[in-house]
C-alpha cells in the first residue's frame, strides 16, 4: 500500500535530517562569517592628512530615495592642512530608522567620504540612537569599513571597463570625470 | 481562446446573494485574515460558511498598500530601483529587473552581454529561492505549525538561506539588493562566486527529492489532488500567469514566448506544464521549475562573458537619466507569473521621473480567482488553495 | 515507625492517596521535560538546535516556559462565559491526569488497581472531549467554535475504534484490569506478537486512535494552526493555555505508557527491574509519537472521518471475532 511505503520513506528523511549537523548557530556567541560586500551602517572618513573628506556637496542628500540624509554645508574656506579652498559639512545627519541601505549615497559620493561599515549590530534603546549624527558617523570610522567606496563602485560599473580606453576620456560628464581621474577637491558645489 | 462569459461559466457564482441561499441553512461569516497564520501577510477573505463548506468568498486586499506607484512618480529613474525591491519581497531581483528593463527601453540604453547573463542567472537563482519559500510555506499551510509541515518549511528555508548567502556575496545584501541599475548591474561577480553557485545549487538539487518524498505522501496527495481546480478558461479570463496558468494546461512562459535577457539563446528551456489545474498540479509545476532553474543557472554561470557590467553611465546624480516622453510596457516572468511594468515617461522638465509607473503584479491576478475557486471547498481546502496561489501581499497591494 | 508506615500503606485509601500524589507529581514533572525533549528532538530533526540557553542544553527551559506563562496577563474575552471558560483548562488537566491512576508501572507502583481499569481509561479518554468543547464554546470565538465541532466529531468517532481495538487484548487475556493484562503478558508473552497476531493490528489502530484523541499530527484537526489559528485555545492566555498544552502532553505520555503496558508487556523484561523496562518502553513509544508528529502533514477533517469509519472500525470489527474464535479454540483466555 502506498501509505506504508511513503510513511517509511518520510520517517527515513526526518531521521536523516536528525543526524545532520544543525545549520543554525547560537547567534550572539557564534557569528557567521559575513560576505565581504556586506552593507551595514555608515561612516564618514578622514583623508590621509587627517582632514574630513566630506565637502558638503549634498549629492548623497539628493540621491537618497528615502531622504534620510540631511547636510548643512559651510561656505568654502581654506583648508588648514593643504591650504586649498574647499567646502565642509557643518552638520551631517543620517537617520537609520528609514534608511533602506541601498548604497546609492556611497555610489554618488565624489570624495569617497561616506563609506559603509561591516558591523551588523546597531541596536539602541531609543529612536535617537538610530539617528547617526556627524559625531557618530566619524566615530564609526574606527569600525571595519567596507570595500566599496564611490570610486570603487564607479570603476566596477564603468561601461568602458575591460576595453581600450579612448584617447581623450570624455571629461564632459561629471560621472566620467569621476571615474577617469581622481576628482579634484576644489570645484564641487558647496 | 475565446473569452467566456463568467456568469454562465460552470464555476460557482462569485456574486451569490447569501440571502437567496438555502433559507434553512445556518450560515457563519468568518474573516480569514488580515491577521491569520495562513494568509501569507495581510490578505483578508470574508468567507460565508455553511457548516464547513464555503459558499461565498469575498477577497479584500489592500492592507499593505504603501503607495509605491505614486512614490515612483516622485523619484527619479536612478532612485526607483531600491524602492520597488519591496514589492515582491520574496523575489526582489525580478522587481528590479522589471523596472530597469522598462527604463532601459524608454531611455534606449543598451545592456552589455555580461550584464544580461548576470541578470538571467540572478533571475533563475531568485526563482529557486522563491519557489523554495513557497514550497515550505505551502507545506506549513497543509501540515501545521507544529508538525511535519514545519519540518519541510525549515528544510526549504535552510536551502533558501544558502541562496541568500550567494546574493550577499554578490551584492552585500540578502534581500533588498539594489544591484540593478539603468543599463546593467551595479555589482560585478566576485572571485569564486561561480564555484559557490555550483556548490549551493548542487546541494539543493540533491535535496529536492527529499522534499518530494516528504510531500508526496498520500496525506499530501489527498489534500491537494482535485482541490481548487482552475481550468484554462478561467485562468485566461482572470489573467492568471506563471505557474498557475501552466498548471491549468496553458503552455505559456514569457521566458520562451517573449524572450528577454538571454533567454532567446536558451533553446532547450523546458517549460513545465500540467493539465489538471489543481493544487497538486501547481505543486508539480513549481517543483519542475525549481529543477529547471537550477539547471539553467548552473549552465550559464560557466559561460558568463567578460566585459563591462553596465551600459549606461553609472549613477552619479538623481536626475541624470532624461527621457523624452512616451510609453513602454515590459513584462517578465517572475516566479509568480508575468510582472508587467507600464511606464509613461514625463518629457521635458519632468524627463527624469516617470509620469506614471504601473506595476502589474502577478499575485493580484492570482487572488482574483479566490471568489471563483473557494466556494464548494471546506475551510481546510481554502487554506491549501490560498497557499498554492503563492500570493505575495507586498506586490498585490504595492 | 516502619511498622506504622507499612500498616498505613495497607489501608487502601491511604495507599491510593499516596500513590496518587506520587503519580501526579511524577507525571507533571515528566511532562514538563517531555516538552523539552520534544522541542530538542524536533529542533534537531529540522536542522535547528532547539532550546540551548536556559541551563545546560536548555534543560531548564520548561521552568522558563512556566515562569513566562505565569507572568502573562490572564485575559478573558468580554463575551466569554467566564465560569466555563475557567473550568475548561482545569477539567482537561484533571481528566488527563485521571488516566494516570490506572497505568500499571510495576505491580506495586500503581495508584489504583481497578478491576475495570480499561473501562476507566476509555471513559476518561472519552471525557477529554468535554473540556475542549467547553473551552471553545465559552470563548465565543468562531474559529474556536469550528474547532470544537471538529474536536467533538473526531473525539467521539475515534472512541469507537479505540474501544474495539482494546477489546482484542481484553479477549486474549480475559481481564479488564490493566495490571492483570500485564501480568498475563509476563506469563504468556507480549500481546504484540502473540498468536493470532491480532494484537499487532489492534496496537496500530489503538495507536492511531490515541494520536487522534491527543490531537497530534496527522490528526490535529481541531487545532489546525494554519486554518483555525489556535483551535480551542485561541482565546486562552497564560497558564490557562499552559494547562491545555500540558494536558496534551500528559495525554500523549500516558497513551504511550498504556500502549507499552497493554501491548508491549509492561514491566516484563530481562536483566533490569520492571520499572525501568516500563519506563523505557513508554519513552520509546513517546519518541516514536514525536517522530510521527514532526514527519507528517495533516489530514482534512472529512478524510479523518473516512479513515476512522471506513478503515479503522471495520478492521477492528474483523479483529475481534478472529481473536475470539482463536481464543475459544485454544480453550479460552490463558
Amino acid at each position: 500500500m502506498g501509505y506504508i511505503d511513503a510513511t517509511f520513506k518520510t520517517f527515513g528523511i526526518t531521521l536523516k535530517n536528525l543526524f545532520r549537523k544543525p545549520t543554525t548557530i547560537e547567534y550572539p556567541a557564534v557569528r557567521r562569517e559575513r560576505a565581504e560586500r556586506i552593507r551595514a551602517s555608515f561612516a564618514l572618513v578622514h583623508d590621509a592628512n587627517g582632514e574630513e573628506k566630506c565637502i558638503g556637496c549634498k549629492f548623497c542628500e539628493w540621491i537618497c530615495p528615502s531622504q534620510v540624509i540631511s547636510i548643512e554645508a559651510t561656505p568654502k574656506r581654506e583648508s588648514p592642512v593643504t591650504g586649498k579652498k574647499r567646502g565642509y559639512a557643518s552638520d551631517f545627519t543620517l537617520n537609520l530608522q528609514a534608511c533602506i541601505i541601498c548604497e546609492l549615497c556611497i555610489q554618488v559620493c565624489p570624495e569617497d567620504a561616506i563609506i559603509m561599515t561591516r558591523e551588523q549590530e546597531q541596536p539602541g534603546f531609543c529612536r535617537e540612537d538610530l539617528v547617526l549624527t556627524m559625531d557618530k558617523l566619524y566615530a564609526n570610522e574606527k569600525k571595519t569599513l567596507a570595500w566599496h567606496t564611490g570610486a570603487a563602485l564607479m570603476e566596477m560599473q564603468n561601461p568602458q571597463r575591460g576595453q581600450e580606453k579612448p584617447a581623450a576620456p570624455a571629461a564632459a560628464t561629471p560621472a566620467a570625470a569621476a571615474t577617469a581621474a581622481p576628482a579634484p577637491t576644489e570645484d564641487k558645489p558647496a | 481562446m475565446t473569452p467566456v462569459a463568467l456568469a454562465r461559466a460552470p464555476w460557482p457564482d462569485p456574486y451569490l446573494n447569501v440571502d437567496d441561499y438555502d433559507p434553512e441553512a445556518d450560515l457563519m461569516v468568518i474573516n480569514l485574515g488580515p491577521q491569520h497564520p495562513s494568509t501569507h501577510g495581510v490578505f483578508r477573505v470574508v468567507l460565508y460558511l455553511d457548516g464547513e463548506i464555503i459558499i461565498k468568498a469575498i477577497p479584500h486586499p489592500g492592507y499593505l498598500h504603501r503607495g509605491v506607484e505614486k512614490l515612483c512618480e516622485k523619484l527619479t529613474y536612478a532612485q526607483i530601483t531600491p524602492i520597488v525591491d519591496k514589492n515582491d519581497y520574496v523575489a526582489p531581483m525580478l522587481n528590479e529587473q522589471a523596472v530597469n528593463m522598462a527604463f532601459e527601453k524608454m531611455l534606449g540604453v543598451e545592456v552589455p552581454l555580461r550584464a544580461r547573463y548576470m541578470r538571467t542567472i540572478l533571475a533563475e537563482i531568485q526563482r529557486v529561492a522563491s519557489h523554495l519559500l513557497w514550497l515550505g510555506t505551502f507545506a506549513m499551510d497543509l501540515g501545521g505549525a507544529l508538525g511535519g509541515g514545519t519540518s519541510v518549511f525549515m528544510y526549504c528555508f535552510r536551502e533558501r538561506e544558502s541562496i541568500l548567502n550567494l546574493f550577499e556575496d554578490l551584492t552585500g545584501c540578502r534581500f533588498h539588493y539594489n544591484t540593478h541599475t539603468v543599463g546593467g548591474q551595479r555589482h560585478d561577480i566576485p572571485a569564486g562566486w561561480a564555484a559557490k553557485v555550483h556548490q549551493t545549487l548542487e546541494a539543493i538539487s540533491q535535496r529536492i527529492p527529499e522534499y518530494e518524498t516528504m510531500l508526496e505522501h498520500p496525506i499530501f496527495v489527498r489534500r491537494t489532488k482535485g482541490v481548487g481546480v482552475i481550468d484554462a478558461d478561467l485562468a485566461l479570463e482572470l489573467g492568471l500567469t506563471g505557474p498557475l496558468l501552466r498548471a491549468s494546461g496553458v503552455d505559456h512562459d514569457l521566458r520562451r514566448d517573449a524572450p528577454y535577457h538571454i533567454y532567446d539563446q536558451l533553446k532547450d528551456l523546458a517549460v513545465a506544464v500540467e493539465s489538471e489545474g489543481d493544487c497538486m498540479a501547481r505543486y508539480k509545476v513549481r517543483v519542475k521549475e525549481l529543477r529547471e532553474s537550477i539547471r539553467i543557472a548552473r549552465m550559464l554561470i560557466d559561460n558568463v562573458p567578460e566585459g563591462p557590467i553596465s551600459g549606461g553611465r553609472p549613477i552619479k546624480q538623481p536626475g541624470q537619466f532624461k527621457a523624452k516622453g512616451g510609453q513602454v510596457y515590459v513584462g517578465i516572468e517572475t516566479p509568480r507569473g508575468e510582472l508587467g511594468t507600464y511606464l509613461i515617461a514625463g518629457g521635458g522638465k519632468m524627463g527624469d521621473t516617470p509620469y506614471r509607473l504601473k506595476i502589474r503584479p502577478p499575485s493580484l491576478h492570482a487572488l482574483a480567482c479566490v471568489p471563483y475557486v473557494f466556494p464548494g471547498h471546506s475551510l481546510s481546502d481554502a487554506v491549501a488553495i490560498l497557499g498554492s496561489l503563492d500570493p505575495i501581499m507586498g506586490e498585490v497591494d504595492r | 515507625m516502619t511498622d506504622t508506615l507499612e500498616e498505613l500503606m495497607l489501608n487502601p485509601v491511604i495507599r491510593a492517596l499516596f500513590w496518587g500524589l506520587v503519580m501526579v507529581t511524577a507525571v507533571m514533572t515528566v511532562t514538563a521535560w517531555t516538552t523539552w525533549f520534544e522541542r530538542k528532538f524536533a529542533g534537531r530533526m529540522q536542522s535547528r538546535m532547539g532550546p540551548t540557553l536556559v541551563g545546560p542544553a536548555g534543560l531548564l527551559q520548561p521552568l522558563a516556559d512556566a515562569a513566562k506563562l505565569l507572568q502573562k496577563e490572564d485575559l478573558i474575552p468580554d463575551s466569554a462565559d467566564r465560569f466555563l471558560f475557567n473550568l475548561a483548562p482545569i477539567l482537561t488537566v484533571g481528566f488527563a491526569l485521571g488516566v494516570a491512576a490506572v497505568v500499571p508501572f510495576t505491580p506495586d507502583i500503581l495508584a489504583a488497581d481497578l478491576d475495570v481499569g480499561v473501562l476507566w481509561l476509555l471513559a476518561l479518554s472519552g471525557l477529554m472531549v468535554f473540556p475542549t468543547w467547553l473551552g471553545s464554546w465559552a470563548s465565543n470565538n468562531k474559529y474556536s467554535l469550528i474547532s470544537a465541532m471538529r474536536a467533538v466529531a473526531q473525539g467521539i468517532s475515534y472512541e469507537v475504534p479505540m474501544v474495539l481495538a482494546i477489546m482484542v487484548p481484553v479477549i486474549m487475556t480475559g481481564t479488564l484490569s490493566l495490571s492483570d493484562i500485564v501480568a498475563d503478558q509476563v506469563k504468556n508473552g507480549w500481546l504484540i506478537y502473540r498468536m493470532p497476531f491480532t494484537g499487532f493490528f489492534a496496537f496500530l489502530v489503538f495507536f492511531l486512535a490515541g494520536l487522534a484523541e491527543a490531537n497530534r499530527i496527522p490528526f490535529d484537526i481541531p487545532e489546525a494552526e494554519s486554518e483555525l489559528v489556535a483551535g480551542p485555545t485561541t482565546e486562552y492566555t497564560g497558564m490557562k493555555f499552559g494547562l491545555f498544552y500540558m494536558a496534551e502532553y500528559i495525554h500523549t505520555l500516558l497513551s504511550s505508557a498504556i500502549c507499552a503496558a497493554v501491548f508491549f508487556g509492561g514491566w516484563d523484561g530481562p536483566f533490569a527491574p520492571g520499572l525501568h523496562w516500563m519506563l523505557a518502553k513508554s519513552v520509546l513509544l513517546f519518541v516514536f509519537l514525536t517522530w510521527v508528529r514532526w514527519s507528517f502533514l495533516r489530514f482534512r477533517s472529512d478524510q479523518l472521518m473516512d479513515i476512522c469509519w471506513k478503515y479503522a472500525v471495520p478492521a477492528t470489527l474483523a479483529l475481534i471475532p478472529i481473536t475470539a474464535l482463536y481464543t475459544v479454540w485454544h480453550g479460552g483466555a490463558r
